[in-house]
C-alpha cells in the first residue's frame, strides 16, 4: 500500500463512512419506493449491506502497513506514558544525553585525530624518519635531523619519495596594499606537496631552484589568506608581493581547507642546507614509500644515508633507524590525552547505562499492576516486551537528540580550551560519523538495557500482580539484588573518575602554584618578526629596539619597558656553550660543548619583569656592542654547571664569543618543549641571558627564522590604554611592522597549562556527570525502597517504632552499597591510574589526599542522596498509609 | 485485528475477488455509477442469481481504485443524495477486456469439460 494512503487512512475511513451512508440511504430510498415501511426501510437496507465497521476495518486494513500501525501506537502509547510520570522521564533522558553528549565530543576530537585517515592521497605510505637512539644516561627517540643528515637522505634513500620540512610555525610579515599585517609562515622544501598528494589548487609548488640557497624568492599562499589578503583573486599568482620586506613571487595557491600540521597563511622555500639553520636539528624529512618499497627497505636506507656521513660514535650509544606512520608522528604528543579522555568518557557511558538500567528495572517493578491487567486481558507477553522496548527506544532517542546537541556546546568549550592542539590538519566538528555512532549506541543501549527490565517484568504472576496492588508483582527480591548490584558499580566507577580528575587537578594547581620567579601583575607583551630584510644588520635590530623602547618608557602609566627574545613560560632557544675557565669541575670540564637555553635581552629587562638580580648586576645600558662582552645567567645555570664554585666572574664562550659573567639572577618558569632538567609542562631551565646590543647579526638573523622578539612593558597599575600606547610606539618607529597579538603575561602563563587545564576541566566535568549519575542511583534505590515498604513502615511506626528509625532502617542499606563501591572503586581506581602518570605533575598517582577527599566526597553525596527520599516518612501518617492498602 | 478476522477476510477474497472486480467493471462499462448503482446492477442483470453482498463490494473497489481502474468522485445521485460514483479508467478499461477474454476462455474450456463427461 502506498505511504500517502497511509498517512491519509484516517480521512479515508471518515469518507467510506460518509459513502456507506449514502449506500444505506439509497438502499432504503429504494426499499420504500416498492412499498416498505419508512422504519422498517432503514433496517432492512442495514440488513442486506451487513455490518458497516468490518468494511470500514477491512478497507483500514487495506490501507495500513502492520508494523508501522503498531510501531506508531506503540510510540504514542510510549509518548502518553512517559508524558505521566515526568520525572522519571526527565532523569532517563538527562542521563542519556550526558552520556551521548560526552561521548559525541570526544570521539569527534579522537575521531578527527587519531581514527580518521590523514586527509591525503593513501596516507598510510607516509612516514617520517626517526632515529632511536639508547645510550647509557636513557633512551629516546627524534625525528628532527639536521642539514647534513638531509643531504644524505637525499643521496642514499631511493625507495621512497621524500621531502623536507619544518614543522615550527613562525611569525613574518606580509605587506600588501600598504598595510603590513602579521601572518604565520612555515617553510617546506621543492616537492614537500607532491609528496604528500596535495597539489596546489592554482599554479605550482616550489622548484628545486627556488629551494636553494640564494635562489629566487617564492612563497605559496594558503586559501585563506588569499581570500583574506587578495579578495581570492587569481590574478595574484605570478605577481610579487612583500613577506619579510622582500618582494617574494607567489607561485601557488592551496586548496581550500588544507592544512599540513597547523594553521598557516604562507609557505616559504625551506632551502635545506648543511650550515646556518641544517646547522642544527632543524628539519623535518616526509617519505612516501615507492609502490612495492617495504618499511623495513628504508629504514635500510636511512641507516646507509646516516653511516655514509662518518659521523664519530660515542661510546655505549647505538642508534637504529626507523620510519613510523605520518599520523603517529604528528599525533605524538595528544594521542595519551585523548585516549585517556576517551576512556573516562566509556566510564560515564557505562555509569549513564548502568543507571539507565537501574531506572527502567524500577520503572517496571511500579509498573507491574499495569503490566499484569494487560496482560490478563489478553495481551501476548510479546506485545508487552515490544512496548516496554519501544518506551526505552523513545527515551533513547530523545535523549539522543539532546545529546547531540550537548555535544556541540561541549565540544566548542573543549576547543576553547584545547586551542589549535586538537585542530591539526582539519577543523573538528561533530559530524554525520559522530550523529551517527551516538543514534547507534543510544539505540544499543536502549534495547539492551530496556530488553532485561522487560523481560523481567513479564515473568509477572498475573493474578499475583493484580492481587498485590502492584507494589511487589515481579519478584522483588531478585530485582531488588539487581539494582543494588548496579548501585556498587556506579559508585566504583565514579570512584575512578573522580580520582582521575582529583589528580589532574592536583596537577593543574601544582602547576599554577610554581613560583613563577617574577612579578606577573600589569605586564602586557607583544611580538613583533624581525625575519625581515630592512632588519638584516645588528644596527639596525637595536636602534629599532632603542628608539621604541625610549618612546614606550615616556608614555605616561609606563613604569618599565623592555625587549627580549623569549618570554618565561615559553620554550626559549636551546645553544651550546663553551666553560672557558680551566679550574672548572666534575664534569664541567673548561672547552667542552655544553646545551642551555639563550635570550638576548635588553637592559631593564629584569627591572621589567621584576626578576630578582641574586649577585652581581643585570643588563645594563652600558653594555653595548664594543664594551665588555657580558653575559648573566640564572641560578640553575649556576646549580647545573658550577654548583660548588660559584659562576659569577667566570668566563664562557656563547652567543658568538667570549663573555663574562656578570650577574645571577633568580630562576623563571618556562615552558615545554626546552632544554633542561626536569620533563613537566612548565619547569625553571638553565638560562644565560646576553645583551641584544651585543648579539651578532649572524646569531640574531639565524634565530629570527624561529622566534619572534617580545616586547614588555609594565605599567604602573591597570592602565587599559597601556596596549595601545604599545602599539603606536613601534609603530611610530617603523609604520610597516606588524605585531602580533598583544597579550598580557598571564596569558602567556596560561597558555603554558593549557593542556593541563583542559585535561582538569574535561576530566573534572565527566568525574561530576558521573557523581550526579550516581547519587542518582542511590536515591532511586532508596526513593522505590520507600515506595515500597510504605506499608510495612505504616505498621512499624502504628506499632511504635519512631519515624528516625524508619528512616534509619531505610537508609543504611544505600550507605552500606556506597562503601562497598567506595572499597572496590578505591583499589580499581589504583590499578587504572597508573595510566595517567604520564599527565601527572607535582602529584603521585597514589596521593592520599585525593583518595580521601574522593571517599569522604562520594560519602557525603551517598547520605545527601539517601536521606533526601527517606525523609519522606517523617511526613507519613501511619493511619492514612495502613488505610490506603 | 485478531488472527481469526483476517482469515475469513481472505477467504472470501480469494473466491469472489477476480470475478467480483470484473463484473464491477463490466457494470462501469455503461458510464459511472455509485456502490448501490453498481451492486443493484449486477444482481438485476444476473437475474439475482448473483447476490453481492453489498458491503463487499467497497473492499473491491478500494482495491480496484488503488490499482488505478477506476476513479471515484463525488457527486448527486438521482435522488438528491450526495454520492460517490465511480468510473472506468483507461486502463480499467484494458483490464476488462484482459479478464472477460480470460473468462470467456474459462468458461468455454469448463464447458468442454462438462460437454465430454456429457457424452459418456
Amino acid at each position: 500500500m502506498s505511504l500517502r494512503r497511509f498517512f491519509r487512512r484516517a480521512a479515508w475511513d471518515r469518507e467510506r463512512a460518509e459513502e456507506i451512508d449514502a449506500h444505506l440511504a439509497h438502499m432504503a430510498d429504494d426499499l420504500r419506493a416498492r412499498g416498505a415501511a419508512s422504519s422498517e426501510a432503514g433496517r432492512r437496507a442495514r440488513l442486506r449491506f451487513g455490518n458497516p465497521a468490518i468494511v470500514r476495518e477491512e478497507i483500514y486494513q487495506m490501507n495500513s502497513i502492520p508494523i508501522v500501525e503498531t510501531l506508531v501506537r506503540d510510540v504514542r502509547y510510549a509518548l502518553r506514558v512517559l508524558r505521566r510520570s515526568p520525572g522519571f522521564t526527565l532523569t532517563a533522558v538527562l542521563t542519556i544525553a550526558v552520556a551521548i553528549g560526552a561521548n559525541a565530543a570526544v570521539f569527534s576530537l579522537v575521531d578527527a585525530v587519531l581514527l580518521r585517515p590523514l586527509p591525503y592521497p593513501h596516507p598510510e605510505r607516509l612516514v617520517i624518519p626517526e632515529v632511536r637512539y639508547v645510550t647509557p644516561q636513557g633512551s629516546g627517540t627524534q625525528s628532527a635531523i639536521d642539514g647534513r643528515t638531509w643531504e644524505a637522505i637525499t643521496r642514499h634513500v631511493t625507495s621512497a619519495e621524500a621531502a623536507v620540512y619544518s614543522d615550527w610555525r613562525s611569525g613574518a610579515n606580509l605587506t600588501s596594499g600598504g598595510q603590513a599585517t602579521h601572518v604565520n609562515q612555515a617553510r617546506v622544501g621543492a616537492g614537500y606537496f607532491r609528496v604528500l598528494g596535495v597539489p596546489p589548487a592554482f599554479g605550482r609548488e616550489f622548484t628545486p631552484d627556488e629551494d636553494t640557497v640564494g635562489g629566487p624568492n617564492a612563497v605559496i599562499l594558503s586559501h585563506g589568506l588569499w581570500q583574506r589578503a587578495f579578495g581570492g583573486d587569481p590574478g595574484v599568482l605570478d605577481t610579487t608581493i612583500l613577506v619579510r620586506g622582500e618582494g617574494h613571487r607567489v607561485v601557488g595557491i592551496m586548496p581550500e581547507g588544507f592544512r599540513a600540521t597547523s594553521d598557516v597563511d604562507l609557505w616559504t622555500p625551506m632551502r635545506a642546507s648543511a650550515t646556518g639553520q641544517g646547522g642544527g636539528t632543524n628539519y623535518q624529512a616526509l617519505l612516501r614509500l615507492a609502490p612495492g618499497a617495504t618499511e623495513s627497505q628504508v629504514e635500510a636506507e636511512l641507516a646507509a644515508a646516516w653511516d655514509s656521513q662518518g659521523r664519530p660514535s660515542s661510546e655505549g650509544v647505538t642508534l637504529t633507524w626507523a620510519v613510523v606512520p605520518l599520523q603517529q608522528s604528528l599525533t605524538e604528543g595528544t594521542r595519551d590525552t585523548l585516549v585517556t579522555m576517551w576512556a573516562a568518557v566509556g566510564l560515564v557511558f557505562v555509569i549513564a547505562c548502568v543507571n539507565l538500567a537501574g531506572l527502567l528495572l524500577a520503572r517496571a517493578r511500579t509498573r507491574a499492576k499495569e503490566i499484569a491487567t494487560r496482560m490478563a486481558l489478553g495481551s501476548g507477553r510479546r506485545a508487552v516486551v515490544r512496548q516496554l522496548l519501544v518506551e526505552s527506544l523513545v527515551l533513547a532517542a530523545i535523549g539522543c537528540a539532546l545529546g547531540v546537541g550537548l555535544g556541540v556546546v561541549l565540544l566548542e568549550l573543549l576547543q576553547e580550551l584545547a586551542g589549535d592542539r586538537y585542530a591539526l590538519w582539519q577543523n573538528v566538528t561533530i559530524d554525520w560519523r559522530a550523529a551517527a555512532l551516538s543514534v547507534a549506541i543510544s539505540a544499543c543501549a536502549a534495547l539492551a538495557f530496556g530488553l532485561l527490565p522487560a523481560l523481567h517484568a513479564t515473568r509477572v504472576d498475573v493474578q499475583e500482580g493484580l492481587r498485590e496492588g502492584g507494589s511487589r508483582g515481579a519478584s522483588a527480591s531478585s530485582g531488588g539484588w539487581a539494582r543494588r548490584a548496579l548501585v556498587v558499580s556506579e559508585v566504583a566507577l565514579g570512584v575512578v573518575l573522580l580520582v582521575g580528575a582529583g589528580l589532574l587537578t592536583r596537577t593543574f594547581v601544582a602547576l599554577q602554584r610554581l613560583d613563577p620567579g617574577f612579578d606577573l601583575s600589569n605586564v602586557v607583551t607583544a611580538s613583533a618578526s624581525l625575519e625581515d630584510s630592512r632588519y638584516q644588520t645588528a644596527e639596525r635590530i637595536n636602534a629599532l629596539f632603542e628608539q621604541s623602547l625610549e618612546r614606550i618608557r615616556a608614555t605616561p602609566g609606563v613604569e618599565a619597558a623592555a625587549v627580549s627574545l623569549g618570554l618565561p613560560y615559553e620554550r626559549i632557544l636551546n645553544l651550546g656553550f663553551r666553560p672557558l675557565d680551566g679550574e672548572a669541575v666534575a664534569g664541567i670540564a673548561a672547552g667542552r660543548n655544553f646545551i642551555t637555553n639563550m635570550t638576548y635581552v635588553s637592559d631593564g629587562y629584569f627591572d621589567a619583569l621584576r626578576i630578582p638580580v641574586r649577585a652581581g648586576r643585570g643588563i645594563l645600558e652600558t653594555d653595548r656592542a664594543g664594551a665588555t662582552p657580558v653575559v648573566v645567567v640564572n641560578e640553575a645555570f649556576q646549580r647545573t654547571y658550577y654548583p660548588e664554585q660559584g659562576v659569577l666572574a667566570r668566563r664562557i664562550a656563547v652567543s658568538g664569543g667570549e663573555r663574562e659573567v656578570v650577574g645571577i639572577v633568580g630562576d623563571v618558569q618556562q615552558g615545554q618543549p626546552g632544554w633542561g632538567d626536569g620533563s613537566g609542562p612548565i619547569r625553571t631551565t638553565p638560562i644565560v641571558y646576553v645583551p641584544a646590543s651585543q648579539t651578532p647579526a649572524g646569531t640574531m638573523n639565524l634565530v629570527h627564522t624561529w622566534f619572534s622578539p617580545t616586547w614588555i612593558v609594565r605599567a604602573a597599575g591597570s592602565v587599559p590604554s597601556i596596549d595601545r600606547a604599545l602599539s603606536s610606539a613601534v609603530a611610530s618607529v617603523d609604520p610597516q611592522l606588524p605585531l602580533a597579538s598583544v597579550r598580557g603575561i598571564d596569558e602567556v602563563r596560561a597558555s603554558a597549562s593549557a593542556a593541563e587545564r583542559f585535561m582538569m576541566v574535561l576530566a573534572t566535568l565527566l568525574a561530576g556527570a558521573a557523581m550526579l549519575l550516581a547519587a542518582m542511583g542511590i536515591h532511586g534505590l532508596i526513593a522505590s525502597a520507600v515506595t515500597e515498604r510504605t506499608r510495612e513502615i505504616g505498621i512499624r511506626m502504628a506499632l511504635g517504632s519512631t519515624a528516625m528509625q524508619a528512616v534509619r532502617t531505610v537508609t543504611i542499606p544505600g550507605i552500606a552499597l556506597t562503601v562497598a563501591g567506595l572499597v572496590i572503586g578505591v583499589v580499581l581506581a589504583r590499578a587504572s591510574t597508573k595510566y595517567i602518570e604520564s599527565l601527572l605533575w607535582g602529584v603521585e598517582a597514589a596521593d592520599a589526599a585525593t583518595y580521601a577527599l574522593v571517599a569522604a566526597l562520594l560519602f557525603a553525596v551517598a547520605i545527601v542522596s539517601s536521606l533526601m527520599p527517606a525523609l519522606r516518612i517523617l511526613r507519613l501518617d501511619p493511619a492514612r498509609t495502613l488505610r490506603a492498602s | 485485528m485478531s488472527p481469526r478476522k483476517k482469515k475469513g477476510a481472505e477467504a472470501r477474497g480469494e473466491m469472489m475477488q477476480g470475478t467480483l472486480d470484473m463484473l464491477v467493471l463490466q457494470t462501469l462499462v455503461l458510464g459511472p455509477a455509485h456502490g448501490y448503482t453498481i451492486a443493484e446492477t449486477i444482481e438485476r442483470r444476473s437475474d439475482a442469481v448473483l447476490q453481492v453482498e453489498q458491503g463487499s463490494l467497497y473492499p473491491a473497489l478500494h482495491r480496484l481504485e488503488d490499482r488505478g481502474w477506476i476513479a471515484s468522485f463525488w457527486g448527486t445521485s438521482e435522488n438528491n443524495r450526495r454520492a460517490r460514483y465511480y468510473r472506468l479508467t483507461p486502463a480499467g478499461r484494458r483490464q476488462l477486456h484482459h479478464e472477460s477474454s480470460r473468462w470467456a476462455q474459462l468458461v468455454s474450456a469448463i464447458g468442454r469439460v462438462m460437454a465430454i463427461g456429457d457424452n459418456t
